[in-house]
């Protein structure tokens, strides 16, 4: 077990600039069309009054979570979780389209490709890890906020910054029926960004790799992030789907909007 | 497992471009022939070719990911130091700008109305001719002076230059004073160095004032200015608006927009009058250092505080801190200094700011009086004879109006009077290349007025911009990744920019262009070279013994670096850095820096402030579909307490008015600006309907500007336009 890879993203929030460099980077480097992102940066806008102002970008993308919502209602079993390095990948393959899954992330990290008829998302540039490369957004990071490797690595990029950092919190989504770990720690939040967050748990730890600090998400936070009790959310979602799925059925291949 | 990593093609990305590539595959691939022969390419056709970008002109170094004859990905070249490895959104997204569905691919002629965009495809060689003859025609009725010549700053303006001089007209207009005239001609007079760059490996202490970096991107600048503060440097920003750079400054101060200059008056003055200064350094190095106690005495904190609208004890602080910082302090320069009419002495001041803390060129020291693209390396180029000898005036008043501005600078923005008054002489054609002065230009009025002037208008670009809409032949250029240019020496290397694909259509590059024209024009002799590769064969050849595979195959050659002189000296008249200047003296401005008052707005009116976004550069990028995509809308920002004055909300259209002209543009409430100033991200509004995603997006800040020469460096004062506002 101890060599198994576990690839998953520290991004420092105090060094995002929101230059988007990332953004077209991944847009390139993984063909997504021009109307879909595969990569975000969440903007909460300008805070305070004037002349006391605040401003942080928060970059973020597929949390890889270790129990992803995504991969239980995935109908085809396109959606897997790598073993070998715990990646969320698609087999856009085996993908029907059918969008269930877009829906049940609470991160709105996936999209369907309408003209491919397949859903897309981050998958951690594996074509470029696996030949040495970093991930593109990472590779082009102008504010070096983006870092990506292997989490269970003590000598890894993300390892060493988790290490040093001065705060942390992940975005985990925890419910009666959820629980989805994600791989994507944050770090170096500003002040401003501490209603968003708790947790200095792993600085007390003094563990290299936090496994379970604690989270709250604030009430201003992510919209998509915020749907309030997922569970139920994704019992409604899957009869709009439904709906849309069997609607598309009938009418034959037209675009398909949430 | 199954394989879940089928690459889609790029061409799902811009499936527009679907046609033109398609045309191009049938071509002979010369490129990728000679790009396998150097080694770059696999039998596949695929590989990386290191090349420069040229989506901005920082020029990073570029590894451009090539497969089966396309380029589908860009990455920074870990081995260029502009780059360090990465790319900018721009950067990123250059590919586009070559894929680009509006491309002009053959040369267009004109057979409408000039502006109604009718054109018809022609050969070069017609294309060539039609302007040769017009070019000729001029020149024989008119004299060569009555062709003006302007380009954007780019690694062929040398052979641009080459053109003009040949051709004997001293009209030439670029960029520079819209841009950077105050910072190069203040840093010439004090430090003997246009533009003295920037050391952030020791810096505990930053100043930008004016310097948007987070947002005005240069990759490497950017990213160490971002490890700067990770470090825990201290970075204070003035600058009316909370941009990015501002949030993530250690201290934003809201200046009153073009009183900068009192700010750094009143931080000499502390620094000077407590003795907190390197007197050491300024003793040995400095000449009128003596002179600025009694200067200085009257700029206290208490009077910027005044001026500037920050605490005098602010001030006070700042000033303490700084020298306290010395010599890893570092008041930055800035780039685009186009602000004010007093954005010259603003630059002065911070050449003496930097100065006097001796900060410059000493070890450890944040500001180097060495261009980094001076690194003694000569090139050789084609020999060619003596240029003809000019008679005539310059048409935008340099020297005779503005004695102090180098001929190369120039002052573009004062070209088009010339041109409506036909004083002192009138001008009867214009040649632009990889320029857009439709949009660059303040007062766009003005400028497509002195159009009408024209008999004759040629332009040279990769796509149709808005003045090669207004054109009468466009020739359409090779794009960065599909063509050479001259070399460029960077830190001691000499980088190249190579051909990374097969031009599209019929594009060709401006080394080509310009000495086909040349020899067209009987000035064959001016362009002795055979193609670009000869030219850059002739550019090597002083260096040794390099071969243009060499070059091609690791993006640059290394040559053995010259033994540096230990002694410290400045390129001034007196070889020292000149707080006092003797030549500003003579030419009857002051000789240290001075207080000029800036003009200020009505009670009704704001300040209408430019600025830059980090997903484009100036005019050129608007249309580049992947920057278009990460792009935000262009609003017009305004403080909540203004917008509340005029009854306005988020996103409501509102009229905004110059003294020249009139837009409407949605509003965009935020606190991140000052009540008295509003802000519009330049570069939208475009006017050419051949860019089918820029078009109808946004309006143009160029409708609004007013134009105001700064009299000393020449530089436009983008800054000093009042507009009112209200609901449309």
């Amino acid at each position: 077990m101890a060599d198994k890879k576990r690839y998953g993203f520290v991004i420092d929030i105090s060094r995002c600039i929101d230059c988007r460099a990332c953004q077209v980077a991944c847009s390139l480097e993984n063909s997504v069309p021009l109307n879909h992102t595969r990569i975000w940066i969440h903007d909460q806008g300008v805070q305070g009054t004037f002349p006391k102002l605040s401003r942080t970008f928060v970059p973020y993308n597929c949390m890889h979570c270790e129990h992803p919502p995504c991969i239980e209602v995935c109908v085809s079993g396109a959606t897997y979780k790598d073993p070998n390095n715990g990646l969320v990948l698609v087999d856009q393959e085996a993908c029907i389209g059918c969008g269930f899954c877009v829906e049940a992330c609470p991160y709105d990290a996936r999209y369907l490709d309408e003209k491919l008829g397949v859903v897309d998302k981050c998958n951690g540039c594996i074509q470029r890890v696996e030949i040495g490369q970093k991930p593109a957004c990472v590779a082009t990071c102008l504010g070096g906020s983006r870092l990506f490797g292997d989490l269970n690595d003590p000598a890894s990029d993300v390892s060493i910054a988790l290490k040093n950092a001065k705060s942390l919190f992940r975005l985990d989504i925890e419910g009666k029926d959820i629980d989805t770990d994600p791989n994507i720690y944050f770090i170096n939040a500003p002040q401003s960004l501490t209603s968003l967050v708790t947790s200095d748990a792993f600085k007390q730890q003094g563990q290299a790799v936090p496994r379970e600090p604690k989270y709250t998400i604030s009430e201003e936070g992510w919209k998509k992030v915020l749907v309030p009790a997922i569970a139920a959310g994704i019992g409604a979602s899957f009869l709009v789907q439904a709906t849309y799925f069997t609607k598309q059925l009938i009418e034959g291949e037209k675009e398909f909007d949430e | 497992m199954p394989n879940t990593l089928s690459r889609r093609d790029f061409l799902k990305v811009g499936g527009a471009a679907l046609g033109a590539l398609t045309v191009s595959r049938f071509v002979p691939p010369r490129v990728v022939a000679a790009a396998r022969t150097a080694g770059l390419l696999d039998q596949n056709g695929d590989g990386y070719i290191p090349t420069m970008c040229e989506m901005c002109v920082w020029r990073c170094g570029v590894l451009a990911k090539v497969e089966e004859g396309r380029v589908v990905k860009l990455e920074g070249n870990p081995d260029h130091p502009n780059s360090k490895g990465k790319l900018c959104a721009r950067g990123q997204s250059g590919l586009m700008n070559t894929y680009d569905p509006d491309r002009v691919l053959t040369p267009l002629i004109r057979v409408g109305q000039r502006g109604e965009g009718k054109f018809r495809k022609a050969s070069w060689d017609e294309a060539l001719d039609v302007v040769a003859a017009n070019m000729l025609k001029i020149k024989e009725q008119y004299g060569a002076q009555a062709m003006i010549f302007s380009s954007t700053h780019n690694l062929s303006q040398v052979q641009f230059e080459n053109l003009l001089y040949a051709f004997g007209s001293p009209n030439y207009g670029t960029q520079r004073s819209l841009c950077f005239n105050a910072m190069v001609t203040a840093f010439s007079l004090t430090y003997g160095i246009e533009e003295p760059s920037r050391d952030y490996t020791s810096v505990k202490y930053i100043l930008l004032t004016g310097r948007n970096l987070l947002e005005a991107i240069s990759t490497s600048e950017t990213s160490d200015l971002m490890d700067a503060v990770a470090r825990g440097a201290k970075l204070v920003v003035l600058d009316p608006r909370f941009t990015k750079t501002a949030s993530k400054a250690t201290e934003w101060l809201p200046i009153r927009p073009g009183t900068d200059l009192a700010f750094i008056l009143a931080m000499i003055n502390v620094i000077v009058t407590e003795k907190l200064g390197d007197c050491e350094f300024t003793a040995r190095y400095a000449v009128g250092c003596d002179k600025l106690p009694a200067h200085i005495a009257f700029y206290t904190p208490e009077w910027a505080a005044k001026k500037t609208g920050i605490e005098a004890d602010t001030i006070r602080r700042i000033a303490r801190e700084f020298a306290a910082a010395m010599p890893d302090a570092l008041a930055h320069p800035g780039w685009r200094t186009s602000n004010f009419i007093n954005s010259f002495q603003t630059e002065r001041a911070i050449a003496t700011l930097n100065a006097i803390v001796g900060n410059v060129l000493t070890p450890g020291g944040c500001l180097n009086a060495e261009n980094p693209e001076a690194s003694g390396i000569t090139l050789g180029k084609p020999s060619q004879p003596p240029y003809p000898r000019l008679s005539s005036l310059r048409l935008d008043g340099v020297p005779w109006k503005y004695p102090l501005v180098p001929l190369k600078l120039g002052v573009f923005q004062e070209l088009r009077d010339a041109v409506l008054t036909g004083q002192p002489y009138q001008a009867h054609g214009w040649f632009i290349a990889r320029q857009n002065p439709v949009l660059s230009l303040p007062d766009r009025q003005k400028t497509l007025e002195a159009f009408g002037k024209m008999d004759f208008i040629v332009t040279v670009d990769i796509i149709m911009n808005d003045s090669a809409w207004f054109s009468d032949v466009v020739l359409p250029e090779a794009s960065y990744l599909e063509r050479y240019d001259p070399l460029l020496p960077v830190s001691g290397k000499v980088f190249i920019r190579q051909p990374v694909i097969e031009p599209q259509g019929e594009a060709q590059s401006a080394l080509w262009i310009y000495k086909q024209l040349g020899e067209r024009l009987g000035l064959g002799d001016f362009f002795q070279y055979q193609d670009e590769e000869d030219y850059i064969r002739q550019q090597l050849a002083p260096l040794g013994n390099y071969s243009l595979e060499e070059l091609r195959l690791h993006g640059y050659v290394e040559p053995p670096a010259k033994e540096k002189s230990q002694e410290i000296t400045f390129n001034t008249p007196s070889g020292k850095v000149e707080v006092y200047s003797e030549t500003l003296a003579n030419a009857g401005y002051p000789a240290l820096p001075t207080w000029e008052e800036p003009p200020s707005p009505n009670a009704d009116q704001f300040y209408l402030l430019t600025g830059k976004v980090g997903q484009h550069t100036q005019m050129g990028t608007q249309n580049n579909q992947l920057l278009h995509k990460y792009e935000d809308y262009p609003r017009l920002w305004m403080n909540p307490e203004a917008a509340d004055k005029l009854g306005l909300k988020d996103w409501e259209l509102v009229e905004v008015t110059s003294e020249v002209g009139s837009v409407k543009v949605p509003v965009q409430v935020t606190p991140a600006i000052r009540a008295d100033c509003v802000y519009l991200t330049p570069g939208y509004g475009h006017l050419s309907k051949g860019l089918r995603t820029a078009y109808g997006d946004g309006v143009s800040d160029s409708v609004l500007h007013v134009t105001y020469v700064d009299p000393v460096s020449g530089g436009q004062a983008l800054s000093q336009t009042f507009v009112t506002v209200k609901k449309a």
